[in-house]
């Protein structure tokens, strides 16, 4: 009775609604917008000549950025000026910034252990904060000193933690202090804290305590200067005399600054111990400015006074400590006086080393030159950092370190300390390396202390020689030299330490025997042995630099040994090794060798294996599982076809956790079912088994909206192949697939709505060339579609309206004569054949067509009004429009829609102007409106 | 009710040459206004011959209250005659010059020292006479008096430089049968006339010790003599020590030696009829032994077992 009912009401509407006719084919050809040639690509940066005219644009336009535009022309180079002005800064903050991540890099490596033991504990540790405040009256500083050191069995015990504090809370008062006028105090406190330099029983801790105890210095050092600069730029009732330039002179500086100057002098001039008071004097060094112009001889006295301190660690420092704050002094040649120091240090040095002690000694040692390293390396590095620029200068180090620049000299002077020359050969410039390389690799020879890696030293030349760019012949004559001397080393980590610095020469120079001999040395070194990981990680740069040097991944396959030597890797190295090795592989083309397949195929199973999904983050295995995904696609068996599918099948066995995978094996095997189908019909059942391979594939994707997707795109392929019957049933599966999506039971609570809206509208549009069952009923696609719009509440209203929309066009679509697409496989028919002039064909179409369009303005008219409400109002009243005759009932319902719009819509806005425009162009408005 | 009065001179380090004007203020700080009887300042200069040391026995001290002052100078000025001064601060200036030209001294104006035995000062007092009923109101403050210009020597002195050398065999006092043995040498070179405004400076290489070396030390000694009646009393004191070397140094490496002279407790070298101030340097030597930590509170100067000591006299002058 309903139905009859429903059948009634729609006839009646037939008769006043009608589909508006189309030629599909003229409208094309009358809108399409007509092609010009350009010369000029879009994204290409602009022509002068472009530039001018977008520079008057912006003129007239203020509002107006073309995100594609190139930078302007003025901000460019004020962004240069910045540059430019940042660069010109200061020396001088650039050594100090240097120092600060230098101070940082030492207190890293020597991390402060929990407990120190000290020869003697010094009372400035000790004593509670308020204890020393000592009356100020006595000026004369020898009451502070109390040089009786306690006798070496008297070892005391403190938290490093302790230590630090209290040198925390040392600055803080000293710093106090020198605010509350008591300067005598602040110094007498900071000798204390120099002197506690002078224990270098600590060990470990020792450079902490330097870095703390310097700061201390250093912020003692700037409170003088600033104090004598008052001096200097002001009178004592504090009237403003002068600003001092940047550069001035002793002259410049009125004799009461100059006093107070030299009275700091005579002050520090006057401790007792001598590495304080060398400390001290260094605090105060740029002081010297105040009172001579070329404070050159007093930093060569403190170099030479330094040589009174005996203790390795403690002049070490101490020399570090002169290094930098040499640097503070616009001196044009402290590199002279710094060599001397390096050489003093290696007097030193040999004398410690070479002393003989047994086994628990040598440890000593060892941790001796580890302390001692950084030092070397900040001095080497402040005497190139001027010297770079003159020949002359740098010879002139050479020869002063011993080292003259023929080979007579350079095995005659004496031996070199290893970690002494390594830190040489990272500050040398490259021209003298590159002149140099006999004399340097017999200097390396002949340096092996075994307190300091030689194969370091090697490593380091070969970086060198990589960034010299030499002759080739000279680069072969070392390289020769450098594998001939590690082939000597039995352990695998120092061999690859070296090999690893020279893989970029060795490859960049076509080496091919060498790089054969390094292969076979490492997996000579690796075979049958347990890798550690720093192996681990030298290997897989090795691997890496092999990799990144071929293009093609054949040759690399090629080469002996690289398989073995990739079968020791593990673990981290190891992926990172397979996945370079996988987008490698897929980056040039599609992948057509077999036993390059099966390969990648097993790399990808390992990398696969690798990958923990319990406890790798998300983005941590996104990256294996896209080049797993990324090799699968790429790969073609060319005519093979069968073949190709085993593969897929294959791998959905091997890899069947990735879910993304899955898409991938989809679209590939329809991919393959498209190829057969072009190749002829002849392969019919090969295109089934692919569609069946997709349609059992499909169900395991874990997202409904995805598997949609696929459903939809599967459907596609076998309506081309012409089996309406699969394609039936997939287009079933598809939405019936949506049908048990909700959103309860996705993890995701928020659906691309947009996503989704336009795949259900892809549908629609593939329901265009769908033959009709009339068994089944003509709109019983549509109707699905309407019924899922009416039963899902994750429907926005958004989408549910568009959806009504793009039903009505399918509608009005399946209703003309002749539709504007057909399936490519001519052998189906569309409904345009199928039913033409079939009367009750039309009537279907029809009636669900007056249902929709209730529903739609129904819809439309339940939505909260608001400028979405106008927007969608409009929408369906342009589809409304293009879709039927215009008749007086189609023109109410539109003139209704607009008036909706009117509503939530400002008068001025152009998609309501243009609709109205459009409707009255189809016909004048009624006179009742 | 609080006055306080201060004396505030023109230069903060308070050194003036004799002829030269000594310019300041009396700075009077008073919460009620006070009548006086005049403001007066004297300055008083003087060589004092005694000091009463507690502690350790000294020869002179027994002689102590036998030798009187030398006074250099003694006058005294009204700066200001009786009146009122008013509450609040009130600066009073003064100008006073220590040697008048052509004025006759009976003696040298001696630059300020602070010795042990000798000690010459050149105090400055202020006096604010306020009658019987009042207590009188002073303040006194030192100047530091270097000497005049013109007597000065034109700078530079040729420095003078004199050459050592310490072996076993120059130490007159026994040392530690190892150290004996073994034998060192010690050389360098180390200023025996010095201006007081440059540092002593040399240098001093060890060339040879068999015995390692603990420390090595440049001493400061003053030597201050006193002529009690017939006798002349000489005592030699520690002024100051400087390390120059603290553990085994390397061998044949150069050290230099450079010590500043301190201010006050140095003075150019005087050799006067009642008096005389002398300096001297030794360069001591400590050599690694148990024996120096039983002996904790030595004095420095004492020859020891494991000391070996060289010690030059050191003329200092001022220069211009």
């Amino acid at each position: 009775m309903e139905l009859k009912d429903q059948r009634h009401r729609s006839r009646k509407s037939v008769a006043r609604m009608e589909f508006r006719r189309r030629d599909y084919r003229a409208e094309e050809q009358g809108r399409v917008l007509r092609r010009s040639r350009t010369d000029h690509h879009p994204l290409l940066p602009p022509s002068p000549s472009f530039h001018n005219q977008v520079v008057v644009e912006k003129n007239g336009n203020n509002d107006f950025f073309d995100p594609l535009r190139g930078l302007n022309a003025e901000d460019s180079t004020s962004a240069e000026e910045k540059a430019a002005n940042t660069t010109t800064d200061n020396n001088s903050q650039v050594s100090s910034k240097e120092w600060t991540s230098f101070k940082r890099f030492l207190m890293q490596k020597f991390p402060v252990s929990k407990m120190i033991s000290i020869a003697s504990m010094p009372d400035v540790i000790i004593k509670s904060s308020t204890s020393f405040r000592e009356s100020s009256e006595s000026s004369h500083l020898e009451e502070v000193d109390d040089p009786r050191r306690i006798s070496q069995e008297d070892v005391k015990v403190i938290t490093g933690q302790e230590y630090v504090s209290r040198l925390h809370e040392l600055k803080d008062e000293i710093n106090r202090a020198w605010h509350a006028e008591d300067r005598v105090t602040a110094l007498k406190l900071t000798i204390k804290v120099a002197k506690l330099l002078m224990d270098t029983s600590v060990l470990q801790f020792y450079p902490t305590l330097f870095v703390l105890a310097t700061d201390v210095l250093d912020m003692l050092g700037d409170m003088v200067w600033k104090r004598i600069q008052q001096k200097a730029e002001f009178s004592e009732d504090g009237t403003f005399l002068c600003s001092l330039p940047e550069n001035f002179k002793a002259t410049d500086i009125c004799s009461d600054a100059k006093e107070t100057c030299n009275n700091w002098f005579c002050k520090v001039g006057s401790i007792r111990e001598l590495l304080p008071r060398i400390y001290l004097e260094l605090a105060i060094f740029p002081c010297w400015r105040f009172l001579i112009d070329q404070p050159l001889d007093s930093l060569q006295r403190l170099v030479m006074m330094a040589r009174g301190v005996v203790d390795p660690i403690a002049s070490a420092y101490c020399r570090l400590y002169m290094a930098h704050c040499a640097r503070k002094l616009p001196l044009s040649d402290i590199a002279g006086h710094l060599v001397t120091c390096v050489n003093d240090t290696k007097i030193l040095l040999m004398r410690h080393l070479s002393a003989k002690e047994d086994g628990h000694f040598a440890d000593k040692k060892r941790l001796l030159v580890g302390l001692m390293e950084p030092t070397i390396e900040y001095i080497m590095k402040c005497i190139f950092e001027n010297t770079s620029q003159s020949q002359r200068q740098v010879d002139s180090v050479l020869l002063e370190l011993g080292l003259g620049r023929n080979r007579e000299d350079l095995c005659g002077s004496s031996p070199c300390i290893s970690f002494v020359l390594h830190h040489l050969l990272k500050e040398l410039p490259t021209e003298v390396i590159r002149s140099n390389f006999v004399g340097i690799l017999h200097l390396i020879e002949c340096s092996q202390d075994h307190y300091f890696d030689q194969c370091l030293n090697y490593r380091l030349l070969g970086f060198r020689l990589s960034e010299s760019r030499s002759k080739p012949d000279i680069v072969c004559s070392v390289v020769d030299k450098v594998i001939q001397a590690v082939a000597q080393y039995d352990r695998l980590d120092q061999y690859l330490t070296v090999v690893d610095a020279y893989m970029d020469i060795v490859l960049q120079n076509q080496m091919d025997n060498h790089l054969k001999t390094i292969l076979e040395g490492i997996s000579k070194r690796a075979c049958h042995k347990e890798i550690h990981e720093d192996e681990l990680e030298s290997l897989k740069s090795i691997l890496m630099k092999l990799l990144s040097h071929f293009t093609d991944l054949h040759d690399v396959l090629a080469l002996d040994h690289f398989l073995e030597i990739l079968d020791v890797m593990y673990g981290n190295p190891r992926s990172n090794i397979n996945m370079h090795i996988l987008s490698m592989a897929t980056r040039t083309g599609y992948l057509h060798d077999l036993s390059t397949i099966q390969l990648l195929f097993e790399i990808s199973q390992s990398l696969h294996d690798a990958i923990d999904f319990g406890s790798m983050k998300d983005d941590e295995y996104q990256q294996p599982l896209r080049l797993i995904s990324r090799f699968v696609e790429m790969v073609d068996y060319g005519t093979e076809m069968d073949r190709h599918l085993t593969f897929l099948v294959e791998c959905r066995g091997a890899f069947g956790i990735i879910n993304e995978l899955k898409e991938t094996l989809v679209h590939s095997s329809n991919c393959l079912a498209i190829k057969a189908l072009k190749d002829g019909r002849k392969h019919l059942n090969f295109v089934k088994s692919c569609i069946a391979f997709s349609e059992v594939t499909i169900p395991s994707v874990l997202e409904h909206v995805v598997q949609f997707n696929l459903y939809i795109e599967t459907a596609e392929v076998a309506l081309l192949g012409g089996l309406v019957s699969h394609s039936d049933g997939l287009v079933v599966s598809a939405i019936s697939c949506l049908e048990c999506f909700d959103l309860t039971d996705g993890s995701r609570t928020s659906i691309d709505a947009g996503g989704m809206l336009s795949s259900i509208q892809k549908l629609c549009s593939l329901l265009v060339m769908f033959p009709g069952n009339p068994d089944q009923g003509i709109t019983r696609f549509p109707n699905s579609i309407l019924s899922l719009i009416y039963s899902k509440s994750w429907m926005t209203p958004r989408m549910k309206i568009r959806l009504f929309c793009g039903i009505i066009l399918l509608l009005a679509t399946l209703s003309q004569d002749k539709f504007p697409y057909y399936p490519y496989c001519a052998e189906i028919m569309g409904n345009d054949m199928l039913f033409f002039g079939d009367a009750s064909y039309a009537h279907e179409i029809a009636a669900l067509s007056e249902c929709v369009l209730q529903n739609l303005i129904s819809f439309i008219e339940q939505e909260p009004p608001k400028a979405a409400r106008g927007t969608m109002a409009l929408e369906a009243c342009n589809c409304i429009a293009s879709s039927f005759v215009v008749c007086q009932d189609i023109l109410e319902v539109c003139w209704k829609l607009i008036e909706t719009a009117r509503l939530c819509l400002r008068a001025d806005d152009r998609y309501l102007q243009s609709t109205i425009k459009y409707l009255n162009e189809q016909l004048p408005p009624p006179v009742a409106v | 009710m609080s006055t306080k009065i201060a004396l505030k001179f023109s230069r903060s380090n308070r050194i003036y040459r004799p002829s030269e004007p000594v310019e300041g203020k009396i700075v009077i700080e008073s919460s009620s206004s006070i009548s006086h009887y005049g403001i007066s300042l004297s300055v008083n200069g003087s060589v004092n011959l005694q000091q009463v040391r507690g502690g350790s026995a000294g020869v002179i001290e027994s002689f102590y209250g036998a030798v009187k002052p030398i006074t250099i100078v003694n006058k005294s000025i009204e700066v200001k005659p009786s009146g009122k001064i008013g509450s609040g601060t009130t600066e009073v200036p003064f100008t006073m010059v220590l040697k008048q030209n052509g004025e006759k001294s009976s003696e040298r104006f001696y630059e300020t020292f602070h010795g042990t035995d000798v000690s010459i000062q050149y105090l400055f007092t202020v006096d604010i006479a306020r009658g019987y009923l009042y207590k009188s109101l002073s303040a006194t403050m030192e100047v530091i008096v270097e000497s005049d210009k013109a007597d000065l020597l034109e700078r530079p002195v040729s420095p003078e430089m004199a050459i050592f050398y310490i072996t076993q065999d120059t130490q007159r006092h026994p040392l530690l049968p190892e150290i004996k043995s073994g034998g060192f040498r010690v050389t360098g070179r180390i200023s025996t006339l010095c201006s007081l405004l440059d540092p002593i400076s040399g240098e001093l290489t060890v060339e040879t010790s068999a015995v390692p070396v603990s420390s090595i030390d440049i001493h400061l000694l003053r030597v201050e003599s006193i002529l009690m009646g017939e006798k002349i009393v000489t005592e030699t004191s520690l002024i100051q020590t400087t390390q120059i070397a603290d553990g085994d140094v390397c061998r044949n490496l150069t050290l230099p030696i450079y010590v500043i002279l301190p201010r006050l407790l140095t003075c150019p070298s005087v050799f006067a009829g009642p008096f005389s101030i002398e300096f001297k340097v030794s360069i001591v030597i400590s050599f690694q032994s148990e024996l120096p930590k039983l002996h904790k509170k030595s004095d420095p100067r004492t020859p020891r077992l494991w000391l070996a000591v060289e010690t030059l006299p050191l003329e200092l002058v001022r220069t211009r």
